[in-house]
Formats: structure tokens, sequence, C-alpha cells
């Protein structure tokens, strides 16, 4: 084991392979993918996918890690961005930065063996652990939002852990159809959403600890929770009380071969030497 | 080319606790998975288990020179599964060691003549054989468009914990 990773040997002697071999997707790099990013490269991850469509502004400085203030007047990438952290912490690392809409380059999440997403809206984590189920990839999603309390406010949030064959996100009942419905209503009106540096490195350290878990086990037969909600009221991160009524039952949604693969795939698409 | 298998754990788990039960005259028994395939960027596939179709104690056919051998039963009946569900299909069975597993000469020899045959009910899918360890996996794929099977160089267990396999280069 190298001497960088000397520190976390307790989550295996060949966990440095391990978790170098993996190749991990990030939909979304501003506040909690940021975070992300950073947190993995750390952890000895070197393979990444990173996609966002955005450029960074002066609003994002209030909690993009690894972007300043000349990104914002430069209005950098933020894919360039994390990927110039990435490669502060590992120079080595593969990177493939994406600036684009998930959705227009969705196929290149199928190689990927985590996603991680940091996206604002219901539809596209819907969509998004469509496409996870779709490919048999395990799906961590973080989020969290500020909801006016009276003449205060509340801070909440939720990590997710969809693995295929497991519970969905629509089983826990974080995706519903009316939340979709309103959304979709509600469509370019939602202006910008109260976001916090901490907030987001709490939900983002979660996230990177449920993948961790997943990847380089430190216990055997350790208990995994998959819904984790965040009270930024009270600092404290709970196991939701939705898993909890749905444990032990299975997932009615992704169960039929239609739901897995591509809809029609076409072996003349795919050059093979002779 | 990339070829990728990925399963999830409580899947292989029924896999191989099926492949485990004795059977009154057989050595070994043997199985099915039906798959969903997926295109992978820039130059690759994705072939991705869904259902496990075990074999019926009836279809077997005493053969000592084999561990199993598989009647026309039960080739029929994966056959009928490939047809009726638009999947592809590989068949598996263990050998009972640790560490990577081979294909044997017999193994290569029998998968040969019958997984081209699915090509005569789902032409443009991929078919193969996947040989499991107690603790790994290889595996073949016949591509339509391949004059040789494929070697399957990606393995993932989908669970908790997650098993990357990948081919040692």
């Amino acid at each position: 084991m190298k001497e960088r990773f000397k520190r976390q040997s307790f989550l295996g002697h060949d966990s440095d392979r391990v978790l170098a071999n993996c190749t991990v997707c990030l939909v979304g790099l501003g506040g909690g993918g940021s975070h992300v990013a950073q947190q993995l490269a750390h952890l000895g991850l070197r393979k990444f996918l990173l996609i966002d469509p955005d450029r960074v502004e002066e609003t994002n400085l209030n909690r993009l890690v690894g972007g300043n203030a000349k990104d914002a007047t430069k209005h950098s990438r933020k894919t360039l961005v994390a990927r110039r952290l990435i490669r502060g912490i590992k120079p080595s690392a593969d990177i493939e930065p994406v600036s684009k809409k998930w959705q227009e380059c969705h196929q290149l999440l199928r190689g990927c063996d985590a996603i991680f997403g940091s996206v604002d809206t219901y539809r596209d984590r819907y969509e998004l652990e469509v496409t996870a189920r779709r490919y048999l990839i395990p799906y961590i999603d973080i989020g969290m939002d500020v909801h006016p309390d009276g003449d205060q406010f509340s801070v909440s949030g939720q990590v997710i852990l969809s693995m295929p064959g497991a519970l969905c996100m629509r089983c826990l009942g974080f995706l519903r159809e009316e939340l979709l419905a309103r959304e979709a209503e509600n469509y370019g009106a939602a202006g910008e959403r109260p976001q916090v540096v901490w907030a987001n490195g709490v939900l983002a350290s979660a996230a990177v600890a449920l993948f961790t878990q997943l990847f380089t086990p430190w216990r055997r037969g350790g208990v995994i929770t998959p819904y984790l909600e965040y009270d930024g009221n009270t600092q404290t991160i709970v196991s939701s009380n939705r898993f909890e009524c749905m444990k032990g039952k299975r997932c009615q949604h992704f169960l039929g071969f239609r739901d897995l693969g591509d809809p029609f795939w076409i072996p003349q698409r795919i050059s093979i030497p002779a | 080319m990339r070829v990728a298998f990925k399963i999830t754990g409580t899947l292989l788990g029924d896999v191989y606790h099926d492949l485990r039960r004795p059977h009154p005259f057989a050595a070994e028994r043997v199985g099915f998975l039906s798959c969903r395939i997926g295109a992978l960027k820039p130059d690759g596939l994705v072939v991705l288990a869904h259902e496990y179709h075990t074999v019926a104690d009836a279809d077997y056919l005493p053969d000592d020179a084999v561990g199993a051998m598989m009647g026309p039963g039960a080739i029929r009946k994966s056959l009928q599964i490939a047809l009726s569900r638009e999947v592809c299909m590989f068949h598996l069975h263990i050998h009972e060691h640790c560490g990577r597993p081979r294909f044997s000469g017999v193994d290569l020899r029998e998968t040969a003549k019958f997984v081209p045959d699915f090509w005569h009910v789902r032409p443009h899918m991929v078919h193969g054989a996947i040989v499991l360890s107690i603790d790994s996996i290889v595996g073949l794929c016949w591509h339509p468009q391949a004059s040789a099977p494929l070697p399957i160089s990606d393995f993932s267990v989908v669970g908790a914990p997650m098993r990357l396999i990948r081919e040692e280069k």
C-alpha cells in the first residue's frame, strides 16, 4: 500500500487498488459535487467522469470547493475547476470533463461503477436513477434545501443510495408524482435556491462514506443505510423514517427485463477487430 | 473491444445456491442467465444479468464423460426464453475452487456447440458462457459480428459490498 493511503489501511489491504480501478461519474459540480470530487480524490479514486454544463459565477463562490475569484471573473467551466481540484491532489488522475447537460452525454455514464448526483431538480434525479438502474450502477443522490419557517428558515437535506435491485427513490417516497408535476408546472420560476457550504459538506461527506462502505467496507456485515436525512437546524443525520417503514420490502418499479440495457441494441454500431 | 458483465449480488447468490444443489445423478449443475445489453462508448458493450433460469433435474442426461450434460429439453427451454423475452442468454456453471477459473477443453467444446444456436432465435444479440469459481468469474461472449468468442474483461457484482473483477493485463 502506498504511503499516501497508510492512514486508511483499515479499508482493506488492496483498497487502494480497488478504488483506483473504480470509475465514478459526478453529475453536478457545484456546492455538493465539488466537495465529493475533492474527497474522492483524497480517498484514492483516479478515474472520473465529470459532467456539468455550467460556468462559475460570483454567486457560486460561497460554496464551490476549488473555485476562486479568478474563476468567477473568467466564468471558468465547473468541470475544469473540478479537474484542477482533483489533479492538485492526484496528478495522475484519468479525468473526462464534459461540459454538457448529462442527458446529452448519457451514454458515457454506462461505463461507470457509481454515479453521484448533485442536481437541482426532481426530474433530473428521477431520470438519473432510471439511467443508473438501466445499467446496474449504484446512484448516490445528495441535495439540500432551505425552507421558510415562519419568520425563520429551516435547513435540511438528504443522501440516498439507490442500489440496483433494492428500494428506489420512488419506493422510498422521495420522488413522488405530485412533486414531479409541481416542479414541471413551476419550470423556470424556481429562481436561485439557497445553498451553503457547510450543509453541502456534511451531505457530500455522508455520500462519500456510503460509497466507501460499498466499495471498501471496513466492517463485515456492516449495515448500509440508504436514505439519510439531514436536519441542518440541529446538525444531525438520521436514517429516514421512510426507509425504516420500507425496510425488507422489494422495489416495485424496476422489475422487468425491459428496464435493463439499451431499448434497441444494434450490434452493427460496434466495430469488432478481425 | 471492452466487454463488461454486471449482475446484482442477490441474483448471483441465487445462482450459487441453485448450482450447488445436488443432482440425482449429474456431478454438477448448470443454468442460464437471461440478460440485456448496453452499448459502451467508445467501443464496447455491457451485458446486464436480469434473471436466472434453472435447468430442471429431468433435463440432464447421464454421461460419465462430463460433470453435467444437458438434454435437448434444457436447450429448447432456454431458446424459448430468448425468443419470447428479447433477451440474450448466458450459460453458467461452477468450478469449486478459489481464484480465477478457466474454461476447460470440454467447456470450450460444448459451449461452442450450443451457444451459437441462440442466434437462431435472437440473431442480433450476444450470447455466451460463464464459469464461476468460489470467488471469481470468467466469461466468453459470442458476438454476431465476431469470428471467435470475445473474453469478458470486466465483471461487476453490484451489491453491498461491490465487487469489481477486472481482467489482469
